[in-house]
């Protein structure tokens, strides 16, 4: 017993600490001592990366801290979720995430995914200068729930446009939350090309990914 | 300076890295292993410090901290590396002074030192913000133009042509650059000021072809003006820039290399961020071509860079660079609160007599972190003139209590700042007056930094 919380701890810890070697040597030990992968999840790789993100909020940890506690908690999902029945893992949600075409700005939207990640959302990152079309069509196989989408640039907030254009004419607007934010976007802005919101910060992302989705689950028919 | 053709060069033949790695094995463990060099700390008490042994020890630590990381390629996905011997040698050859400018109206940047009684160079206007129509962009360079203390402006960027939003890298950006240099140019021949020099051309350009089409001599602009040429955060370039810098040097125009280094993101906290906004120098040197240095550090949160983390980093890198080299740096300023409200005026003063005392010269300003549109005025930046010319010789540690109380007087509001009023709700279009609200709030700011001690000249 106290061997398990032992390990369960140094997960945690490994996860704070951005180790990824170190996450993926002790979910190894994870899963040949027959320790419930579910419950690694839950009490070490989840609390660990909420416990970094918290940081980040309150500013005590840097992006840096942030992406590599985030690589780190992948690492040791990717080992622990194919063991987990599928209809046990936690799942908060999937959201695609890139900045759009024309706009390499990245940082933005790299501490949006990395929150989100910590947050319990299974982040898909298209990177920048993204095409419209590549946003929806990653949303399709991955079966998204949400699409974030960030422009840093006046010249390049209509490829925010583009992408609920390109829903609306596909016939798939109502299929997803999209989001919107970065520099030049407002809350007028988002009203304007029909998005389901604008986020200021990423920490705001974070909790208006969580609202629609959760207004998203209320309007859903059972 | 190193030429476009070697820089191309090395970064066809660098070390080969992935843009993930570069942040995570590369540029972060090396900014930790330079910050223990140098053991520089933010302190919130000491806001302007003035220790010139903790301005020399980042600046050692941020030209080692270059040689040790370079500038990362994202086309080639290699590193553009230099030497310690080759830093060297790019900052002794860098221009110490650079006229800008025609006739007139023309002046020469010359590089400060802290405390230094020497005039800053005021490059004032809009920090890039957007605008929503050419009426508006005219009516508020004109405004800048008639600023007698600037000694170059910088344009908004226009938004729309003929109602259309512009693209980047598309007609409309080429349609957009070209009405830029247009209306820049007739708008300082409207107020007689034919030959000042625009030192941003231009914010409508964004893509290394709208940049070439609308520099053809027919449009108004000069080698004798200034052009930006980008880094990315942090420490990246790319093809784009790199035709930039390459077109500019063949054309004999002076670049200025824009650095945005992010307070909070790969930079880390103040203290890394001020070693890396100093590093950047280096790399605006040795792969940008740069005549001129204008750093616009951001918080992660609040964007603007008034936070009393912010004005220590601009502080202290300011302070690194000033002391250390003969360099043409500037700060642009970015305030939280927009225009016609005395919060704007309060964070505006706090920044320019930091950056000013700590030896750096000044761009501004982009009100409301330039995010919405038509949220500028001339009456910002003719105050920041006016602040940086009294700033002036201020030894830091008065600076330092006077930037602490206007400090005390914004800060609680930062997170949730007042936008202000769009230049048509607080300026007459068509007279480029100001309303009687926005005179009374800039003639009462300027009168409370008089009682706190700043001698004001204009």
């Amino acid at each position: 017993m106290v061997q398990k919380q032992d390990l369960l701890e140094r997960l945690r810890a490994a996860v704070v600490a951005g180790d990824e070697t170190k996450v993926t040597e002790i979910v190894q030990e994870v899963i040949r001592d027959n320790v419930d992968p579910l419950e690694a999840l839950e009490k070490s790789l989840i609390p660990g990366i909420r416990e970094v993100g918290e940081k980040f909020e309150r500013m005590e940890v840097f992006l840096t801290s942030m992406m590599l506690s985030a690589d780190a908690m992948k690492a040791g999902m990717s080992l622990l979720l194919p063991r987990i029945p599928k209809d046990k893992i936690p799942r908060r949600g999937t959201v695609v995430a890139g900045t759009v075409k024309g706009d390499i700005h990245e940082i933005g939207k790299n501490v949006l995914a990395a929150l989100l990640t910590a947050n319990g959302f299974d982040v898909h990152d298209l990177g920048c200068d993204v095409q419209a079309s590549a946003f929806v069509r990653k949303a399709e196989e991955v079966n998204a729930d949400i699409i974030a989408a960030s422009a840093l640039m006046t010249t390049t907030l209509p490829g925010q446009k583009d992408i609920l254009d390109y829903l609306n004419s596909v016939g798939k607007r109502e299929k997803y939350v999209v989001i919107v934010g970065g520099g030049p976007t407002t809350a007028e802005w988002a009203e304007d090309i029909g998005a389901d919101g604008y986020a200021e910060t990423a920490v705001d992302g974070v909790k208006l990914a969580v609202r629609r989705l959760e207004e998203k689950s209320k309007t859903s028919v059972p | 300076m190193r030429s476009s053709l070697s820089v191309t060069k090395r970064a066809l033949t660098g070390p080969i890295c992935s843009e993930r790695d570069f942040d995570r094995k590369v540029f972060a463990p090396k900014l930790t292993e330079a910050l223990k060099q140098c053991e520089i700390k933010f302190d919130p008490a000491v806001l302007i410090p003035s220790e010139d042994s903790m301005a020399d020890d980042l600046f050692r630590a941020a030209m080692g901290f270059y040689a040790d990381v370079g500038t990362y390629c994202l086309d080639t996905e290699r590193i553009i590396k230099f030497d310690q011997d080759e830093i060297k040698e790019g900052l002794r050859n860098a221009p110490s002074q650079a006229r800008f400018g025609e006739e007139l109206d023309a002046g020469v940047l010359r590089p400060r030192q802290p405390e230094s009684k020497e005039p800053p160079w005021c490059f004032i206007g809009a920090g890039g913000a957007p605008v929503s129509s050419e009426e508006i962009f005219l009516s508020l360079v004109q405004g800048y133009g008639e600023i007698s203390l600037a000694d170059a402006i910088t344009t908004p960027e226009l938004t729309m042509v003929d109602g259309f939003p512009i693209r980047v890298k598309t007609p409309l950006e080429i349609f957009g650059s070209i009405r830029n240099a247009v209306l820049a140019r007739d708008a300082l021949r409207r107020v007689g000021r034919p030959g000042l020099p625009i030192m941003n051309a231009l914010a409508t350009a964004a893509s290394d072809t709208a940049l070439i089409a609308a520099m053809h001599p027919n449009y108004g602009l000069r080698p004798s003006d200034g052009y930006f040429v980008a880094t990315m955060a942090e420490l990246k370039t790319n093809y784009q820039l790199m035709n930039k810098s390459c077109v500019l040097t063949s054309q004999g125009a002076r670049i200025g290399t824009l650095a945005g280094c992010v307070m909070g993101g790969y930079c880390g906290g103040p203290e890394g961020t001020a070693l890396t906004v100093a590093a950047h120098h280096a790399h605006g040197i040795l792969v940008n071509q740069a005549t001129y240095h204008l750093n616009h550090p951001a918080h992660m949160k609040y964007i603007s860079n008034s936070s009393p983390e912010m004005l220590w980093l601009i502080s202290t890198y300011a302070q690194a660079i000033s002391r250390n080299t003969h360099l043409l740096s500037l700060n642009l300023n970015y305030t939280s609160a927009g225009p016609a409200t005395d919060m704007a005026l309060y964070e505006i003063a706090a920044q320019v007599i930091t950056a000013v005392v700590s030896g750096v010269s000044i761009e501004a300003v982009g009100l409301a972190r330039a995010v919405y549109v038509d949220h500028l005025t001339p009456i910002e930046p003719k105050f920041a003139a006016e602040v940086a010319h009294a700033a002036a010789g201020l030894k830091r540690t008065n600076a330092n209590e006077i930037v602490k109380t206007l400090v005390k007087k914004y800060v609680d509001k930062i997170p949730n700042p007042p936008p202000g009023q769009r230049y048509q709700d607080c300026f007459d279009a068509r007279t480029g007056k100001p309303s009687r609200e926005s005179l009374e709030i800039y003639t009462g700011v300027k009168k409370e930094l008089e009682n706190l001690g700043l001698a004001f000249k204009y």
